[in-house]
């Protein structure tokens, strides 16, 4: 390779395809989704091009060079610092006019700018067709229609932008909007200021005008620069009036019926903007949307786990121990092969792994459920619906995302925490992401289900879910109200929802196989490793080699019996059980694993109360620390403080809930009617409680329903400017 | 009136967007320009957010951001 080296970023509003075209580009299997803010992190990937080296990066979503979250300050940042060779600005065909509004600001600083036009099918359908040279023509930069479906498509961007780099050319955009805004008069009051904050000048002044925080604390203004300036008063919706003016004169025309495509439209009939308010007047009724979205979910899990999941994965662990464990156990035998390496490789290696590798099917369809959800465009909606519950408890529907995202993997789930505007926010759904019960877990109350609950395995599974879900929920209720670094208060919420689409095969595939090559990674490495050394370490003994058989203790009893009276109240305060836990820190999978190879369930959970000790157990499991690689994602997210914190907290509770689980069934077990009275008047007395607290509140404070905001009464201050600053 | 007290399924005009800050900010980026036209397509179960269609899309308003958006039936 000789050439040059060219670097072109992709940018452009949330949800228009910036990632799946970079993944066609760059054969990349970066996360995409139906959804806002799912690229929260710069990506860049070198791809060879015609004897040159292209960089090509992919940039969170922006709507504005205004920033709002972190992940938009990545973009604009790096926009702003003018490394790139050409900003390949994304749009989304449906949502044109609107897109159009950042390349406006692009093309005010003077970036190389070419528009490429995604999604041109959908527009295709629909019986419409982009008139692009007139586009052209009037935004004098080159626009290129594409469908990131197509490879085709997206190798015509490449040779496009790279044709448009060599040109040269800087076409000059005649933004004639810019002459009717004071853009001069600015310039000349605060042309310094910017020189000295190394801004741009018009960029400066248009900032300033849109009272951009960001460029206003840069300028470092003086107190008679403020006056002079507000002179002009407040030219905020004038700016973007202007914008928006502009655009629909650009646009006019620029899509337009097309009568040889009008046979493809009848036939795709009302799908497109219509036919999503269609779709969202009957998912989001008043009444039907929250049962909906229960009955979905239920369903999602009576198929993962019990109808379709359970089958297959008792299918693959048959065969894992008919085909593997006992031909070699056999043959091992049969050659009278010392028994400690029979015990390594059976029921270390083949019991322990292969217990976990019988959970794919499931895990794959748990996936493809998440992808299906996320592709089509219903878990906005969820976000949308669930808002007005999730507000009340200092969350938004947003965080409804990650949490969901939680079922999956909860390291990957933190990392998504970042689409969220409000710190605090931010810090509490990063908090209580680990309590959603991930696909790791999962091996864990099926095993042990399965052996003590046989029949009511998956209301089980499903049970420890809800949960999940449940303590997530107590959890921010009691940070809003008890919590004074993590109460968020009141908070805006504005969110794009993006419309329904059709999921397709290959998105989904991407999806699932993407988590399935980390599930198998795992499985291979890490569990793989652990399983020997668990194996190993629980049965030998420094002195004493192997002790299966032998009355010695081995290394890991010895560890197990030091914490394991600090279990004992949780009814399973035995070295096999405490030992299964510790492994699990590294990956929860371990946990069902150790299990597997120190003797199985059966051997670990014993005595009168096996099975409620077997309960507590997969409540602790639930509850605890999900794995360091979840440790890790949070202190990323929220520093080492809150990682910290986060640690004791996951450790406490799953502590506290395993012994109320533990000892409330000890007294159902053993008084059947006093058990039976508690557990109902429990409940009525916190109700009591509740209700009582909140009648105090309302009448202490100004009447209105304002009860615990500290940010003055909305009803007071109607303008609403109080809030998020 | 504001965004807070319209009906759903129906169409109004955007006369003036209030308060300041980012929430307005964000506001006007997304498209919320006096003197256009939007469609209330629904209200969450649980109230306070509103979903609206502007420009061809969908997005939802917490209550905060739906009372600084002044509207007018047409």
């Amino acid at each position: 390779m000789s050439g040059r080296e060219y670097r072109i970023e992709l940018a452009g509003n949330p949800n228009v395809g910036k990632t799946s075209l970079y993944n066609r580009l760059t054969g990349s299997f970066e996360h995409v989704g139906n959804w806002h803010g799912v690229t929260v992190e710069r990506v860049e990937k070198k791809i060879a091009f015609d004897g040159d080296g292209i960089v090509l990066a992919d940039l969170p979503g922006l709507y504005s060079l205004t920033v709002y979250s972190p992940e938009e300050s990545i973009s604009r940042d790096s926009i702003l610092n003018d490394k790139t060779d050409l900003i390949i600005n994304v749009c989304e065909v449906n949502n044109l006019s609107r897109n159009l509004y950042l390349t406006l600001q692009l093309l005010e600083i003077g970036a190389p700018v070419l528009l490429a036009v995604n999604m041109i099918d959908e527009l295709k359908k629909r019986g419409k067709k982009l008139d692009a040279e007139k586009l052209e023509n009037r935004l004098r930069i080159p626009i290129v229609p594409v469908s990131a479906k197509y490879k085709a498509d997206a190798k015509r961007l490449v040779e496009e932008s790279a044709r448009y780099i060599k040109s040269g050319k800087k076409r000059k955009t005649e933004l004639t909007y810019l002459n009717k805004l004071p853009v001069k008069e600015f310039v000349s009051i605060i042309g310094r200021n910017a020189e000295a904050a190394g801004l741009k000048h018009e960029y400066a002044a248009i900032k300033l005008m849109e009272n951009d925080a960001y460029v206003t604390d840069l300028l470092k203004l003086s107190d008679a620069q403020v006056k002079e300036i507000g002179k002009y008063g407040d030219l905020q919706p004038v700016v973007a009036a202007a914008r928006f003016k502009f655009i629909d004169e650009i646009m006019r025309d620029v899509i337009v019926a097309d009568n040889s495509l009008k046979r493809i439209a009848e036939k795709s009939g009302k799908a497109g903007f219509r036919g999503g308010i269609a779709i969202d007047k009957a998912v989001l009724n008043k009444y039907a949307a929250i049962p909906i979205f229960l009955l979905v979910m239920a369903a999602v899990f009576a198929i993962t786990f019990g109808l379709v999941g359970k089958y297959l994965s008792e299918l693959f662990g048959l065969f894992i121990e008919k085909c593997l464990y006992d031909p070699i156990s056999n043959s091992l035998a049969s050659v009278s092969c010392p028994a400690w390496i029979t015990g390594i490789l059976c029921d270390g290696v083949i019991l322990g792994v292969g217990g976990i590798l019988a959970f794919l099917p499931q895990i794959v369809l748990l996936f493809f459920f998440l992808a299906l959800l996320e592709d089509s465009g219903y878990i906005s909606r969820v976000a949308f619906m669930t808002d007005g519950f999730f507000r009340k408890i200092g969350l938004s529907g947003r965080s409804v995302f990650t949490m969901l995202m939680g079922f999956g993997c909860s390291a990957t789930a933190v990392l998504t925490a970042r689409g969220l505007e409000d710190e605090k926010m931010r810090k509490k759904t990063v908090l209580l992401t680990p309590f959603m019960s991930c696909s790791a877990r999962l091996p864990v109350y099926s095993v042990i289900a399965s052996a003590f609950f046989a029949k009511g395995q998956p209301f089980i599974i499903f049970g420890m879910y809800i949960l999940g879900a449940a303590v997530a929920i107590m959890l921010a209720v009691l940070f809003e109200k008890c919590f004074k670094k993590l109460k968020s208060g009141k908070l805006s919420f504005i969110m794009e929802m993006p419309p329904y689409r059709f999921p397709t095969f290959e998105r989904i595939w991407q999806i699932i196989w993407n988590n399935v090559k980390i599930f198998l990674v795992r499985v291979g490495t890490v569990i793989f490793a652990l399983n020997v050394i668990v194996y190993v370490l629980s049965n030998f003994s420094f002195a004493h080699g192997y002790v299966v058989g032998t009355d010695y203790k081995s290394i890991f009893e010895y560890v197990g019996e030091f914490f394991a009276p600090v279990f004992a109240p949780l009814g399973f305060g035995n070295w096999r059980a405490v030992t299964s836990l510790l492994s699990g820190l590294v990956a929860k999978e371990v946990v069902i694993s150790s299990i597997e190879s120190l003797g199985g369930v059966s051997a670990i959970f014993t005595g009168d109360y096996a099975a409620l000790s077997a309960l507590a157990f997969m409540v602790f499991t639930l509850l605890y620390v999900p794995c360091v690689a979840t440790l890790a994602a949070i202190r990323k997210e929220a520093g080492r403080k809150w990682m910290l914190f986060s640690l004791c907290l996951q450790l406490s509770v799953a502590y506290l809930c395993s012994l109320v689980f533990y000892w409330i069934g000890r007294l159902i077990l053993s008084n059947m009617g006093l058990g039976i009275g508690l557990a109902l008047l429990i409940p009525v007395i916190v109700f009591c409680v509740c209700v009582l607290a909140s009648a105090a509140k309302k009448k202490s404070l100004c009447g209105c329903k304002c009860a615990g905001c500290t940010r003055g009464c909305p009803n007071k201050n109607k303008n609403g400017g109080e809030l998020r600053k | 009136m504001t965004l807070m007290q319209v009906q759903i399924n129906t169409e109004y005009k955007i006369t003036r967007v209030t308060g300041d800050g980012n929430a307005r900010r964000r506001l006007l980026d997304m498209g919320f320009t006096p003197e256009t036209e939007i469609y209330v397509s629904g209200v969450a179960p649980f109230g306070g957010t509103v979903l609206v269609s502007l420009r061809e899309s969908f997005i939802a308003l917490r209550e905060d951001a739906a009372s600084l958006i002044e509207v007018e039936r047409i």
